[in-house]
C-alpha cells in the first residue's frame, strides 16, 4: 500500500516538493474500505496535533521562499543587444576562451548549483573513500579535532570547577607542562585590547615568565594567596599550532553554514494576520490568528479558506 | 581541461609560486561585488585618511532594470535615467551573495569599468588596461567551488587582469583602522598597515546576514554562520504586509525599499512599541509618534516619497473632497499608514521565528559561531564585534544587538558592538588598505603568468590557502 504525502524538506532547498514514501505496514484506519474518520474531518484537523503538520511546515517554507524572490513575477530581463560597431570594438581586445563561453552560456541558477553540490557531497559520502574530507564537520584532520577538543575540554573542566573546590595541583601541573611546550616552540599569540585574555597569556616566553616572577616577588605575601576561592581560571590561549590548524580548515558547505535553531527557547510569538497586533484568537477553520473580533470578521470574509 | 588540470597540479607541487621575477601590478582596483550595489574604485594611497579614501569609492547598482515602458537600463545609468520607478523589474547577476549569472555580470562590469563611452565621466572607475592592474574581488563566505572557479576563469580569461586576489569580503574589514571605532589607544601609527588580531564581523547585507570570526585577517572557517535574511527579504516582507493591509504593492520593489529605508527601526522594547501602535487607541498612536504616514512618490508630478507624522483625520478630510479646504496636491497624494510594520519587519533579524523560520537570530548566531572555537578566543571576539552592511544603518540595530548579546555572553567577557564608520563601504575600504601593504597582498594575489601556467584549478586552491 502506498500513500503520497507532502513532506517538508528542510535540507537542501527551502521549497516544498513531492516525495514518495513507502508505507509498508497495513493500517486498517487508512484503508479505504473501513475509514474510521470521515475524509473531510481528517483534512480539516490536520494541524491540530501537538506537532506542526507537514502541510503547515510546507506553507511556511513556501512563504519564506516567496519572500526570497527578486521580483514578484517571473520575468526575463534580456541583456540589450549590442550595436555592431561596439561589438566589433570589443572583439579586438581578446578572443573568448572556451571556459568563458561555457560560463556565459550557462543558464544555471543558484538553486541548480546548490543541487549539484549537494548531489556531489552525498555521492562522496556514499562512496565513503573520499567522503571524510568533505563531509565530517568541514573536513578537518582528526588530529586537529582531537587537539581542539582537548583544549576545550580542559577549559571546560576548569570552568566547571569554579563552583566546586578546585583541584589545584592537577591544573598547575598541566600549566607547567603547557608552558614548557610553548616556550620551546613559537610564542602563543597574544590578544591585545581584551582585558579578559591578557592575563592568560603570561606563559608565552621565558622573559615574560621572569618578569612575572619578579612582579610576584614585589607583591605582598598574605595567607590568602593560596586561597582556592581567589584563584583566577581564565581559559588558556590555544597554542599556535592549534590556531594554525583552525585557520587551515576548508570552508563548510553552503547548507552546513546555515545558522541552527536558537539556543534559548523562547515561546513562539503569534501576530494578527490582518493588522499585525498580537494574535490572540485562532481561526477555527484555518490556523491563522487574529487580534480581535474586528480583524476576525475581515479575515473570515476575505482570506479564510487558505487552510493548511 | 582534464589533462591540463592534472599537469597543473603536478607542477604546482614542484614549483613554488614565489619566484623572484614575480610581479604584481602596482595599480590595484578594489571591487566589493555586492548583490545590491558594487563598491568599486582604485585603492587609495595609504597616506590618505579613511574619509578621503572613502571619497574615491563609488557605489554602482549591480543590476539590469526593465522599466514600465520596457526600457532596459544597466548599472550606473539607473540613477540618472530612471524617474518612474513604478513596476520596474530587476535582474541581478548576484544571487544569494554569489555571482551566478556571468552573462549579466559581464554586461554590468563592461558598462561600469571598461567601456570608454560609459566610463568617461568617472576616471576612478575606468580600467583602461587590465594587464597592468591588480583586481581585489570580494566573495561571500561558503561559496560553492564551481562558482569560485567561474569567477576566476572570467576574471583571468575574459579580461586578463595582471594580478588578481579573490578575498572573503568580511575578512577585509579587519584591515581597517578600528582602534578609534572601538576606542582603543592607537598602538602603532607609523608601522605597516596590519589587520586586527581578533575581529568578529557581522555582515548584514542584501542577500543574507553572516557571522565571520577573523583572526589576523584570516577567517576561521568552521565558525562562519549564515542567516538567510537580508535586506531583500525584509523589503519583500514589508511589501507583502502592506499589500495585504493597504494598497497592492507587490510589483513595487524599489518603492517599498525606499519606504523601508525611510521608516523602519529596530525596536528596543517590542511589547511597548506594539501597544503604541494598537489601532483602537487612536489618541496614543498620535501622541507616541510610532505611527507615521508615508506619502508615495508621484512620478507624473515629479514628487519624491517622504515620511511625515500620522494624521488620523486625513482620510476623513479627503473624503469630503474640495470642500475640506485641502490643496489639490494633498488630495491627489497616496499615503501609506505604517504602524507596527515599522519595527516588526526588521525584528525578523533578531527573531526569525516570527514568520516560522527555525533559524536563530543574530545574537544567538554569534554565540553558535563562537561555540565551535576554543573558549579562550571567545573573550577576544566578543570584545571586538564589528557590524557592516546596509542593515546596520537601521536605527536601533546596534543597541538591540548589544543588549541582546550581553546577557547570553559569559559574564566575565567584555562585549563591545560597534558599527563601522561607513558600514556599506567598510569592506571596500579594508580592501583598499590591504592593497597598500604590498607584501601581504603578494601573499594572497596571483599573477597573470601564474594563472596561465598553472590554470584555474591551482588558482582556486591558492585562494583557499592549500597551495
Amino acid at each position: 500500500m502506498f500513500r503520497v504525502e507532502l513532506l517538508a524538506d528542510k535540507g537542501s532547498v527551502p521549497q516544498p516538493g513531492w516525495s514518495y514514501v513507502a508505507d509498508r505496514a497495513f493500517n486498517p484506519a487508512q484503508a479505504a474500505i473501513a475509514p474510521t474518520l470521515s475524509r473531510k474531518r481528517g483534512i480539516r484537523d490536520a494541524g491540530t496535533g501537538g506537532d506542526m503538520s507537514s502541510r503547515r511546515t510546507n506553507a511556511i517554507l513556501r512563504h519564506i521562499s516567496e519572500l526570497d524572490r527578486e521580483n514578484h513575477r517571473d520575468v526575463a530581463v534580456p541583456i540589450p543587444v549590442k550595436q555592431a560597431k561596439e561589438a566589433g570594438a570589443r572583439g579586438t581586445r581578446a578572443k573568448t576562451t572556451s571556459n568563458v563561453r561555457r560560463i556565459l552560456q550557462s543558464q544555471k541558477t543558484f538553486r541548480n548549483h546548490l543541487d549539484d553540490e549537494e548531489a556531489a557531497l552525498s555521492n562522496a559520502a556514499a562512496s565513503g573513500a573520499t567522503g571524510t574530507t568533505v563531509q565530517s564537520g568541514g573536513g578537518m584532520s582528526a588530529a586537529a579535532t582531537a587537539a581542539v577538543a582537548r583544549v576545550s575540554k580542559a577549559a571546560a573542566a576548569t570552568a566547571s570547577r569554579r563552583s566546586s573546590t578546585p583541584v589545584a595541583p592537577l591544573s598547575s601541573a598541566k600549566n607547567k607542562k603547557r608552558g614548557a611546550g610553548a616556550s620551546a616552540s613559537t610564542p602563543t599569540p597574544s590578544v591585545p585590547g581584551t582585558p579578559g585574555v591578557a592575563a592568560s597569556t603570561t606563559e608565552a616566553d621565558p622573559e615574560a615568565a621572569e618578569e612575572d616572577s619578579e612582579r610576584k616577588q614585589k607583591l605582598l605575601k598574605t595567607e590568602h594567596d593560596d586561597d582556592p576561592l581567589l584563584r583566577s581560571y581564565a581559559p588558556t590561549m590555544p597554542s599556535d599550532k592549534i590556531v594554525q590548524r583552525l585557520l587551515a580548515e576548508p570552508p563548510l558547505s553552503y547548507n552546513a553554514s546555515r545558522a541552527g535553531p536558537p539556543i534559548s527557547s523562547r515561546l513562539p510569538r503569534h501576530f494578527c494576520c490582518m493588522c499585525g497586533y498580537w494574535g490572540k484568537i485562532r481561526c477555527k477553520n484555518c490556523h491563522l490568528r487574529t487580534c480581535g473580533l474586528d480583524c476576525y470578521r475581515v479575515h473570515e470574509d476575505s482570506r479564510c479558506g487558505a487552510f493548511f | 581541461m582534464g589533462t591540463s588540470k592534472a599537469r597543473a597540479s603536478t607542477k604546482a607541487q614542484k614549483a613554488t609560486p614565489d619566484v623572484p621575477t614575480r610581479h604584481i601590478p602596482e595599480k590595484t582596483f578594489v571591487l566589493d561585488n555586492g548583490a545590491y550595489t558594487m563598491k568599486a574604485g582604485y585603492a587609495a594611497a595609504s597616506s590618505l585618511s579613511s574619509e578621503d579614501a572613502l571619497a574615491t569609492c563609488t557605489s554602482i547598482p549591480n543590476t539590469i532594470v526593465k522599466t514600465r515602458d520596457n526600457r532596459t537600463v544597466i548599472g550606473a545609468q539607473i540613477s540618472t535615467q530612471i524617474t518612474d520607478w513604478n513596476e520596474t523589474v530587476f535582474r541581478r547577476p548576484v544571487e544569494k551573495g554569489y555571482i551566478v549569472n556571468w552573462e549579466a555580470e559581464r554586461e554590468i562590469w563592461e558598462q561600469s569599468f571598461f567601456e570608454e563611452k560609459a566610463t568617461a565621466r568617472n576616471k576612478n572607475l575606468r580600467i583602461a588596461s587590465p594587464e597592468d592592474t591588480t583586481l581585489i574581488l570580494t566573495e561571500a563566505p561558503n561559496a560553492m567551488p564551481i562558482l569560485q572557479r567561474n569567477a576566476d576563469e572570467m576574471v583571468m580569461e575574459e579580461w586578463g587582469f595582471g594580478g588578481y586576489a579573490r578575498c572573503l569580503g568580511p575578512t577585509l574589514n579587519a584591515w581597517n583602522e578600528l582602534q578609534s571605532t572601538f576606542g582603543d589607544p592607537l598602538t602603532s601609527t607609523d608601522a605597516d598597515i596590519m589587520p586586527m588580531d581578533c575581529l568578529l564581523v557581522v555582515d548584514s547585507g542584501y542577500s543574507h546576514t553572516t557571522i565571520t570570526p577573523v583572526y589576523k585577517g584570516r577567517p576561521l572557517q568552521r565558525a562562519i554562520r549564515r542567516l538567510d535574511i537580508g535586506g531583500k527579504f525584509l523589503t519583500n516582507y514589508l511589501k507583502e504586509v502592506v499589500s495585504m493591509r493597504q494598497y497592492n504593492m507587490v510589483d513595487e520593489s524599489y518603492i517599498m525599499n525606499e519606504v523601508k529605508e525611510a521608516v523602519s527601526f529596530v525596536s528596543n522594547d517590542f511589547k511597548t512599541d506594539m501597544e503604541h501602535t494598537w489601532k483602537a487607541d487612536k489618541k496614543r498612536q498620535v501622541e507616541e509618534g510610532v505611527v507615521v504616514d508615508f506619502v508615495l512618490p508621484d512620478p507624473n508630478a515629479g514628487r519624491k516619497g517622504f515620511m511625515r507624522p500620522h494624521d488620523p483625520l486625513l482620510h476623513a478630510k479627503k473624503k469630503k473632497g474640495a470642500s475640506s479646504g485641502l490643496s489639490s496636491e494633498i488630495l491627489s497624494e497616496d499615503v501609506l499608514v505604517l504602524g507596527n510594520e515599522r519595527f516588526a519587519i526588521p525584528e525578523l533579524l533578531f527573531n526569525p521565528g516570527d514568520i516560522g523560520m527555525t533559524s536563530a537570530g543574530i545574537p544567538d548566531m554569534i554565540m553558535q559561531s563562537l561555540s565551535v572555537l576554543p573558549p579562550a578566543l571567545h573573550a577576544a571576539f566578543l570584545a571586538n564585534v564589528l557590524v557592516v552592511g546596509g542593515n546596520a544603518l537601521i536605527p536601533g540595530f546596534m543597541e538591540r544587538l548589544e543588549t541582546e548579546l550581553r546577557p547570553i555572553a559569559s559574564a566575565d567577557c567584555v562585549v563591545r558592538v560597534r558599527r563601522a564608520q561607513d558600514p556599506i563601504c567598510s569592506t571596500w575600504l579594508g580592501g583598499s588598505r590591504l592593497a597598500s601593504n604590498r607584501e601581504e597582498l603578494g601573499k594572497v594575489a596571483i599573477t597573470r603568468q601564474e594563472y596561465q601556467e598553472y590554470g584555474s584549478g591551482w588558482a582556486g586552491r591558492r585562494f583557499a590557502g592549500t597551495v
